[in-house]
């Protein structure tokens, strides 16, 4: 065949439209801008299973794309969600629950009885509170294709609050097939019957994940409150993108390249706050709190003298400012629980009211016979709260005498060593910081920190008989006045205790773009539905 | 020739297979846990060990390392222990955007480069010269998160002409392609530039000493067709050396540059990676780094014979 230039050029043409079509038609079938929200969340999503980690931005994924039977309204009360009726028979022993109409899988099939029990159990076995509920369980099991019943082998007062809790891993309701994989397993299958529906085709893991709004799915009727009420989709579709530098977030945020970014730096947000096209929004009042883990195993903190001696060092505000700056994204805070919350108390907190005070943390020093032995503090360096805190800590400590060690290390080599139970100077650790939601902290048994089980129990390992039988109190207490009573008590006992500390509480901000709005303020997990794009 | 490039790429085996150990040991010797970080915050330390024993980082790091290697032989780079992908497959997703942010780099860096350095030579001891030598330290000297941040400050946030960041797949138009790409290969090609623009104006410097160009330009040869035809061409191994010596530093560069521009490309994968100890993920990119290395040495190797038929002779 003779070789011309119009043969080259028609083979070259068609080359280019052979690469270029899947593109084009892939672009061609993307909804408008106008109808996208482009989110920049947090951090990475490091699997699709939000039951068999504990991992927020899994639980992120699970809002969208699957549904809860309960959900928490704004006022963290819990309101039906894929549920339609329920009721307790008169010994408190039997709950019956109906699920709504027209509930239906993103393959088409209907939601079942038979998807929610299994749900259920996969749930309890890898929820913290889900093992409180398990012993308590007699049997889960459906009557028919829309009811279902949990029978208890004694009254659970709590049982509705866990089952909507925002607080990780939620009770999200899968398929049975995927529901009835080994808890330690992680699902195969991302196939829900949320707001959306996760487009495999279009994420690319690790850089954006795609979500599709779900057209088989029916809201409720109710307004949206929390993440109860009608989860309404006003968008075609959400994409989360993972963008670990924030500098570049901020700066994509106010080109107009994103929607939506959940953690601006605190010292960018005057530069967000003084642009005309964001809104800086704090979604979330609770917050987190900030939680120094003690370790009880070993020298010094195996000494109750001297863990309550850290009481009278530790200034939270010296171990804020550096980070939040302006006192509006932080407070400090005395109680056991989160300030905010409804148990929140004062009981024994003479030591925060009076501030610090060197000279009693000496005297208890002295009385708890400290010999000088180095403390061994782990220090994450690559997350700025926790290094601030760190840093300023090991002063506060140094200033009443203590010999502080403080290890730098990121993030990644904290968690491993924390897990250690050898020795300080053995590759152990004596304290270490982290965070946790202002939800988590608003009750006793959310998070394995507050447990006081020894070694079965959270980082630190800390042991004490009457706090356990005061969290049991609380589970069986049936108002919230009762729980207020129980959740005093508690923290009496805690801060003579002195199992874990707190350095503060504070609120992330989010910032958007001025033209989405509808957000709603729900702990722990960002919504996107109701989230109106103009 | 076959045979020089058969025996250079059997002597890769070797530099492969201690890559492949260091990589290994220094990854496993180094703190971190990646089943803590998969497991979330609040979980209990048992929890944390099944999934240890799941991934099988509980077994002995020489077994982990054999059953890794034995992968390895047959081509399987192992699976992210995140997203339980493939290795292959992801980097497979991440090489488009990785291999066009270095091509345009490359392209930019070296034609400029290159006539920065005989200009700067053409030139030697004028202003003109120190002005050239003068940016290219600054370019050796500035991070490349400094030069991306400022460009994205200028041409994107103020000037509004070009995205702050992202990456547009060529399937979608050369010209979207293209505008994503600008910033970043002007932010990752300084160093580049500065690198290679010294080393032509060094070996041009040289090469115009020579007697043959001093006869060259003693029977009237102009200026142009003296520098780019006669000098260049006798400059061009060493200028062709630093260019596949400079690879290393494009690699190092791209790792940042792809964060700061969120370019979705390989680089970006394996910053990701190391922050959560996805141990197949990041033997697995540096593997592959180091052979692209190394193969781009053994490009620039046999292209000294076609540069300089004495070489090949």
């Amino acid at each position: 065949m003779k070789t011309t230039r119009r043969t080259i050029m028609t083979t070259g043409l068609a080359a280019a439209a052979t690469v270029a079509g899947p593109g084009i038609l892939r672009a061609q079938t993307r909804p408008p801008a106008a109808r996208t929200i482009r989110a920049v969340p947090h951090g990475d999503i490091p699997t699709y299973d939000p039951i068999w980690t504990t991992a927020n931005m899994s639980a992120y994924h699970g809002a969208m794309v699957y549904d809860t039977l309960f959900g928490i309204d704004a006022n963290l009360a819990p309101q039906p969600q894929m549920v339609s009726g329920f009721g307790v028979s008169e010994d408190k022993l039997t709950w019956t629950f109906e699920l709504r109409d027209g509930l239906r899988w993103s393959d088409g099939s209907a939601v079942t009885s038979a998807d929610a029990v299994p749900s259920i159990r996969r749930w309890a076995v890898r929820s913290g509170s889900g093992q409180l509920l398990l012993p308590r369980i007699r049997d889960v099991s459906a009557k028919d294709d829309k009811t279902f019943i949990i029978a208890l082998k004694e009254p659970f007062p709590l049982l509705l609050d866990m089952l909507a809790s925002s607080t990780t891993p939620l009770c999200f309701i899968m398929r049975k097939r995927e529901a009835e994989t080994d808890p330690m397993q992680k699902i195969d299958q991302v196939v829900g019957s949320g707001p959306f529906i996760l487009n495999a085709g279009e994420t690319k893991a690790g850089n954006q994940y795609v979500y599709d709004k779900n057209p088989n799915y029916v809201p409720r009727g109710e307004p949206p409150s929390g993440i109860a009420g009608g989860k309404v989709v006003k968008v075609d579709r959400v994409i989360f993108q993972n963008m670990p530098d924030s500098q570049t977030a901020v700066a994509a945020l106010q080109a107009g390249e994103i929607d939506f970014y959940e953690i601006p730096p605190i010292d960018l947000l005057d530069q967000l706050q003084g642009d005309p096209n964001i809104t800086v929004e704090n979604l979330f009042e609770l917050g987190a709190e900030g939680y120094i883990g003690l370790n009880w195993l070993h020298p010094p903190f195996d000494n109750q003298k001297l863990r309550q001696a850290l009481l009278y060092i530790v200034k939270q505000e010296d171990m804020l400012r550096p980070t939040f700056v302006d006192p509006k994204w932080y407070r400090t805070c005395g109680s056991w629980f989160a300030c905010g919350s409804p148990i929140e108390n004062d009981a024994n907190t003479a030591w925060f009211k009076g501030g610090q005070d060197l000279a009693k943390a000496r005297a208890l020093m002295k009385e708890g016979g400290y010999d000088g032995r180095p403390v061994v503090m782990l220090q994450a360096t690559n997350i700025p709260y926790m290094m601030n805190a760190a840093t300023v800590m090991a002063q506060q400590m140094r200033s009443a005498g203590f010999n502080v060690q403080l290890a730098p290390m990121d993030w990644a080599n904290v968690v491993q060593r924390r897990s250690s139970k050898a020795p300080p100077d053995q590759g152990g650790w004596n304290i270490f910081f982290t965070s946790s939601g202002g939800l988590a902290m608003s009750n006793p048994y959310m998070i394995g920190g507050m447990a006081t089980i020894g070694d079965k129990g959270w980082f630190g390992w800390p042991t004490d008989e009457r706090n356990e039988q005061l969290r049991d109190q609380w589970l069986k207490a049936e108002t919230l006045e009762q729980r207020k009573v129980v959740a005093a008590q508690i923290q009496d006992n805690a801060w003579n205790i002195v199992p874990h500390m707190y350095y503060g509480q504070w609120v992330q901000p989010t910032a958007h773009r001025k033209n989405v709005t509808g957000w709603l303020h729900v702990p722990e997990v960002i919504p996107f539905w109701n989230v109106v794009k103009t | 020739m076959i045979g020089t490039i058969v025996r250079r790429l059997l002597s890769m085996l070797p530099v492969m297979g201690v890559v492949a150990v260091c990589v290994f040991l220094l990854l496993h010797l180094a703190p971190g846990d990646p089943a803590a970080i998969i497991a979330g915050e609040n979980v209990s330390p048992e929890n944390i060990a099944r999934i240890r024993a799941q991934l099988g980082l509980d077994q002995p790091v020489w077994r982990q390392f054999l059953v890794w290697v034995g992968s390895l032989l047959t081509g399987d780079l192992g699976q992210s222990m995140f997203w339980g992908d493939s290795v292959t497959s992801l980097i497979g997703q991440r090489a488009e955007p990785t291999i066009s942010l270095a091509f345009t780099t490359v392209m930019v860096a070296v034609f400029l480069a290159i006539g920065l350095g005989v200009l700067a030579a053409a030139c030697a001891g004028t202003l003109v010269d120190r002005l050239v030598m003068g940016f290219a330290v600054m370019g050796f000297s500035v991070p490349v998160f400094v030069v991306g941040y400022l460009l994205i400050f200028v041409f994107a946030i103020n000037l509004k002409w070009l995205p702050v960041q992202g990456y547009t797949p060529i399937s979608e138009g050369v010209a979207p392609w293209l505008r994503n790409l600008v910033l970043p290969s002007i932010a990752l090609g300084m160093a580049y530039v500065a690198l290679i623009a010294r080393i032509t104006r060094t070996t041009m410097l040289d090469v115009l000493a020579e007697d043959y160009m001093r006869t060259a330009k003693a029977k009237g040869v102009a200026m142009r067709p003296m520098l780019f035809r006669h000098a260049l061409k006798n400059a061009a191994v060493p200028i062709a050396t630093v260019v596949g010596n400079g690879v290393a530093l494009l690699i190092g560069g791209v790792v940042i540059t792809e964060t700061v521009f969120n370019i979705p490309g390989v680089g970006r994968l394996v910053v990701d990676a190391i922050a959560r100890r996805d141990y197949p993920i990041i033997q697995g990119v540096i593997m592959v780094f180091s052979g692209v290395y190394v193969l781009v040495n053994l490009l620039v190797d046999l292209s000294y014979t076609f540069l300089d038929p004495r070489i090949r002779d």
